[in-house]
């Protein structure tokens, strides 16, 4: 990574990316939008290349790009900086984009659907308080927690993650028994957890 | 108090975009009664966001940026044309979507309630339950309102496939333990149950089942009702 944004832990976020999708969204700020895309467009490309689920080619990844960055645009003035982090909010926009995207190439035309992505993955939900907790638990203290986990937890993590698969086709890739890729998944997300409770505090719920 | 959840497994495949629509529906409707969840949800979240920043960039095409600044000039400007103001009340284009329609509770969380489009078919499964579907736009899972009426036994069944139910109202029991409002219960097959509903109120649940449910008691040799709740 070239820019180097460094969330603080704390009550404000303070990281550039963050500052910049704020600005997005409430001025428009084309400025600040170049900067996002230029710091997220190649990232998300290089996510959906990894993502040997799809087997992506470059022209596909492109469109994918377009079409996430489109929405980080249009959905901008939803974002509240207080909630998430931007590259946490830009993961979720990616991975609706990536759901619509699938949704529309196989959808069955006989069955109607009353709902959509937006209906289920509710980011500005108005149903509680999004919690204090997730606002300490910072990208940075996730980044470096990578770093503890043995080898094996965070390759499954990053199977799940960066490839945006499910247990069992991590299962049938590598395979480990299903059993095996759930263990491994939760036992990193608990070291994840753990370590998180040591560097933080935790607001009560 | 809500004492069963989905796993961390479900959730993470649920924040990755991986897991099946019609689960989803259940994870999202739990979320919105389960504060609890909603925070490990955003934690998974910005794991995801974590793993965003550390993907390995690769370098878009010159031209992507003026690429994207076109469309979207485009469409502001096909939006002022034709004076589409997409802030224009929401409330009114949610009635409009939804038109008044009687729903089986006053207390459904808000994914639910919009999947509740058109008049619900209640059809008797077996003895005290009733089942309601529900159209989802996919067939690998039936997804519907089961309705216990209250003190009802259901006939003891196993099932083929996964089964998810989230309890919107009342409560019911069956040998491991009470569950009520918000809880969320998955059967794995081989799991034979047999619920039961509390005696004071009817017990409406949100059920999404991944294969017919086979009922497992001597009268699921005379009939088997169950069977008839299948993916069409």
């Amino acid at each position: 990574m070239s820019n180097s944004a460094i969330p603080q832990i704390g009550e404000k976020r303070t990281d550039t990316w963050s500052e910049y999708l704020g600005r997005v969204g409430k001025k428009r700020d084309q400025q600040a939008f170049k900067a996002l895309f230029d710091h997220f467009a190649p990232l998300i490309k290089g996510f959906c290349l990894n993502n040997t689920n799809q087997s992506f080619s470059s022209d596909a990844a492109e469109e994918v790009v377009q079409e996430v960055m489109l929405k980080v645009w249009q959905k901008a003035p939803s974002y509240d900086p207080s909630k998430a982090a931007a590259s946490t909010w830009v993961y979720t926009v990616m991975r609706n984009a990536r759901i619509d995207m699938m949704r529309r190439n196989k959808r069955h035309k006989t069955d109607s659907d009353p709902i959509d992505v937006e209906d289920l993955w509710d980011e500005d939900s108005d149903t509680g308080p999004v919690v204090q907790f997730q606002k300490l638990r910072d990208q940075e203290v996730v980044r470096d927690s990578f770093r503890i986990l043995p080898v094996e937890q965070r390759q499954a993590l990053t199977e799940v993650y960066m490839k945006g698969k499910s247990h069992s086709e991590v299962a049938s890739e590598t395979g480990l028994p299903l059993g095996t890729v759930k263990s491994r998944v939760r036992m990193g997300l608990q070291k994840i957890e753990a370590h998180l409770g040591s560097r933080t505090q935790k607001v009560p719920l | 108090m809500i004492n069963h959840h989905p796993d961390a497994n479900m959730l993470v495949e649920y924040a990755n975009g991986s897991l099946p629509w019609a689960l989803c529906i259940s994870v999202a409707a739990h979320l919105q009664l389960c504060p609890k969840c909603r925070a490990q949800y955003s934690q998974l979240c910005s794991l995801g966001g974590a793993y965003l920043s550390e993907a390995e960039s690769e370098p878009v095409e010159d031209d992507s940026f003026s690429r994207l600044m076109g469309r979207i000039d485009a469409n502001d400007a096909s939006a002022n044309a034709f004076a589409l103001d997409l802030s224009d009340d929401p409330e009114s284009a949610k009635e409009a979507s939804s038109p008044a329609r009687e729903l089986p509770s006053k207390h459904l969380p808000k994914v639910i309630k919009k999947l509740v489009t058109d008049e619900l078919r209640w059809r008797k499964i077996a003895g005290p339950l009733k089942a309601a579907r529900l159209a989802t736009g996919q067939d690998d899972y039936e997804v519907s309102f089961h309705r216990i009426a209250k003190g009802g036994k259901v006939v003891e069944h196993d099932h083929k496939g996964i089964e998810v139910t989230l309890v919107l109202e009342g409560s019911f029991s069956d040998k491991d333990g009470v569950y009520r409002r918000g809880d969320f219960l998955v059967r794995e097959p081989g799991q034979i149950h047999r619920p039961t509903a509390t005696l004071d109120q009817d017990c409406l649940c949100f059920s999404v089942c991944e294969a017919p449910v086979a009922v497992t008691g001597w009268l699921g040799k005379v009939v088997n009702p169950f069977l008839s709740i299948h993916p069409s």
